[in-house]
């Protein structure tokens, strides 16, 4: 049902039944390598091309996910799913091999929120009974669409990020008993927003109003304090796009905790892993959700959490062609059903 | 294209944004830069000393053999992923010796060596190396054009 | 490289106390030139090959010390052909060709002969 001027209620609670997430060998080292399902040695993973390897990683996250719902790819009515390659040819190639009806979603690093929104509705409304939703990207297979050779010796500034390697996918099903389990509540969609910044190379600055205007709509939709959520974790804002938005949303009256505010981007690595200001890419904010988060909620560390997913939606071209980066950020809530 | 107009409201957040932003280690990167310039230009400066012991090339010809021979080290280097890893440390230090013109060129052969070699390797090898090229002969052949021409007119 | 070896002026005919002579005076006049250090010279059959090291922060001057240094020689000598150079390739050439020299089988023909090649160096560019 539509709250306010740009968000969604779930008065169905569509149930997160599993997730599942897949990564590569730099997150193998990370913070959160722990949460991970499957865990790959390799940034080939066994593939002949870095595409491939995209493609794979995210079939099994999908199929990772459905087993893990005790499902079986016949029982996914839907499949929602997007990454950051031209014409996001890995997510189709995978739904071509998984089989499963397909929508084809574009927010670059949103697409995570775009997709777990986007099938929540679906849930909610019974235009499915089962959905599986995943945004995935691959370091290697990114870096040479948007930026230069992998070998290449150029010097990245410290305002760059490092694309995670990784697929997340999440399982939602419109089961009726939902005590104890995990739930979508509510969605926010986010308008796209452009401050001006050009930089490839500082996308957390430019994603960073993105994300503060999607989370204040939020709470104005919503009717709700910040102190609602245990806590608030954005997508891939990295060091210099989280203390920008939290300066953001201290000018609109929102006072953000740094315990209950944090950046998926930030969360993934190690502090001396060499990343610059932190991860980006879809697949930051889908591996880190669909991994280590939910993991934490069935824990009981959170009992309800806003994931805010912010995305860039710049291409090599546009950005040659010196035009401005374009932001957006979708906002998910997901809590433990009492 | 080109530069537009801000609007009050952009040019507002451009500036909370800088005071974010991490600024690069200017004198930091410099003098990495120099060091690790100085030693690919030590080691070159070694290679064209063993071509001139030890091969017939005078301090003139030696310099042929002595690129062809750093390129072909910055090629092990760029294979074996050492390269990326200097350029990151070192920045220009790494980037302006023959040795990143050799990277830029092999790192694009490998990463494109995916799509053929007709239109993967061979298309893409001089995507970044391309322009350093064009833009290096032309702007030899127009300096050497104004030299002839000040010959020709008795300037110098 | 760097250190002075300070070679012997040498003439390839052995016997020619004249060729000798001018061998050891022009030797002299090159090192009085303030830029340069370590000179070596050879006296042909027809020319006089002069090698040189130029000292570090001179060597943005090189071309136009060679052409000094030549002009200068010429003027004093004008009846010699002189071969400039302070290619490092030509003065170890020129001490290789020292040491050979001290052997008395190396004939005068083969001395000839070899420092014809270090001064065909001088002449081939690229």
């Amino acid at each position: 049902m539509l709250k306010g001027k740009q968000s969604w209620v779930f008065h169905n609670s569509p149930v997160i039944e599993a997730s599942a997430a897949a990564g590569g060998p730099f997150e193998a080292k990370g913070k959160v390598a722990k949460d991970f399902d499957i865990l790959h040695d390799d940034l080939w993973m066994g593939q002949d091309s870095y595409e491939k390897a995209h493609t794979l990683l995210l079939e099994e996250a999908i199929s990772t996910a459905v087993k893990k719902a005790g499902l079986t790819r016949q029982d996914m009515q839907f499949m929602l799913a997007g990454d950051l390659i031209n014409q996001i040819t890995p997510s189709s190639f995978a739904a071509r091999t998984l089989g499963i009806p397909y929508f084809g979603l574009f927010g670059a690093c949103s697409t995570s929120m775009e997709g777990l929104a986007l099938a929540s509705f679906i849930i909610n409304y019974g235009g499915a009974r089962k959905v599986v939703t995943g945004a995935s990207s691959h370091n290697a297979a990114v870096e040479k669409q948007f930026r230069y050779p992998t070998e290449y010796g150029g010097q990245k500034p410290p305002t760059a990020q490092w694309t995670v390697t990784g697929a997340g996918a999440a399982v939602l099903t419109d089961c009726k008993e939902k005590q104890g389990k995990l739930v979508t509540k509510s969605a926010t969609i986010g308008k796209v927003i452009d401050m001006g910044l050009s930089d490839p190379f500082n996308m957390g600055g430019a994603m960073a109003p993105a994300a503060a205007d999607t989370i204040v709509a939020h709470f104005k939709d919503l009717q709700v304090e910040p102190s609602y959520y245990d806590l608030i974790v954005t997508g891939d804002l990295g060091k210099i796009g989280q203390s920008a938005t939290v300066e953001l949303l201290q000018k609109e009256g929102l006072e953000m905790d740094t315990k209950s505010f944090k950046d998926c981007g930030l969360m993934i690595y190690q502090d001396d892993q060499p990343v610059q200001s932190g991860g980006s890419g879809a697949g930051c904010s889908a591996t880190v959700l669909y991994g280590h988060l939910l993991n934490e909620m069935k824990k009981g560390k959170y009992k309800r959490i806003l994931v805010v997913a912010t995305g860039a939606l710049l291409s090599p071209l546009s950005f040659q062609q010196k035009e401005s980066i374009p932001c957006i950020a979708h906002a998910v809530s997901i809590e433990v059903h009492p | 294209m080109g530069k537009k107009k801000m609007t009050p409201e952009q040019e507002q957040y451009k500036k909370l944004e800088q005071k974010h932003e991490l600024k690069r280690p200017v004198l930091k990167n410099c003098l990495k830069a120099f060091l690790v310039g100085g030693t690919i230009c030590l080691i070159g400066q070694a290679v064209s000393y063993f071509y001139m012991y030890f091969f017939h090339f005078t301090e003139q010809t030696a310099g042929n053999p002595t690129v062809a021979t750093m390129i072909f080290f910055s090629m092990l280097l760029t294979g074996f992923g050492v390269y990326d890893h200097i350029g990151q440390f070192a920045g220009a230090g790494s980037a302006v010796p023959i040795t990143g013109f050799g990277n830029s060129v092999i790192s694009a052969a490998i990463e494109h060596r995916t799509e053929g070699f007709v239109l993967g390797v061979g298309g893409n090898m001089f995507k970044l190396a391309g322009s350093v090229i064009l833009f290096g002969v032309f702007s030899a052949f127009a300096v050497a054009l104004i030299k002839t021409l000040l010959i020709m007119w008795g300037v110098l | 490289m760097i250190q002075s070896v300070n070679p012997e002026p040498a003439a390839v005919r052995r016997n020619s106390g004249k060729d000798h002579e001018l061998a050891e005076k022009i030797k002299k006049e090159v090192q009085a030139v303030p830029a340069i250090y370590d000179v070596a010279v050879i006296k042909g059959k027809r020319e006089v090959l002069v090698a040189y090291k130029v000292k570090h922060m001179q060597r943005f001057h090189m071309k136009r010390i060679e052409k000094e240094i030549k002009e200068k020689l010429e003027k004093k000598y004008p009846k010699e052909t002189f071969i400039v150079s302070s290619d490092f390739k030509i003065f170890i050439e020129v001490l290789e060709l020292k040491k050979r020299m001290k052997d008395k089988d190396y004939s005068e023909k083969d001395s000839e002969e070899r420092l014809q090649k270090i001064i065909q160096f001088k002449k081939e560019l690229t």
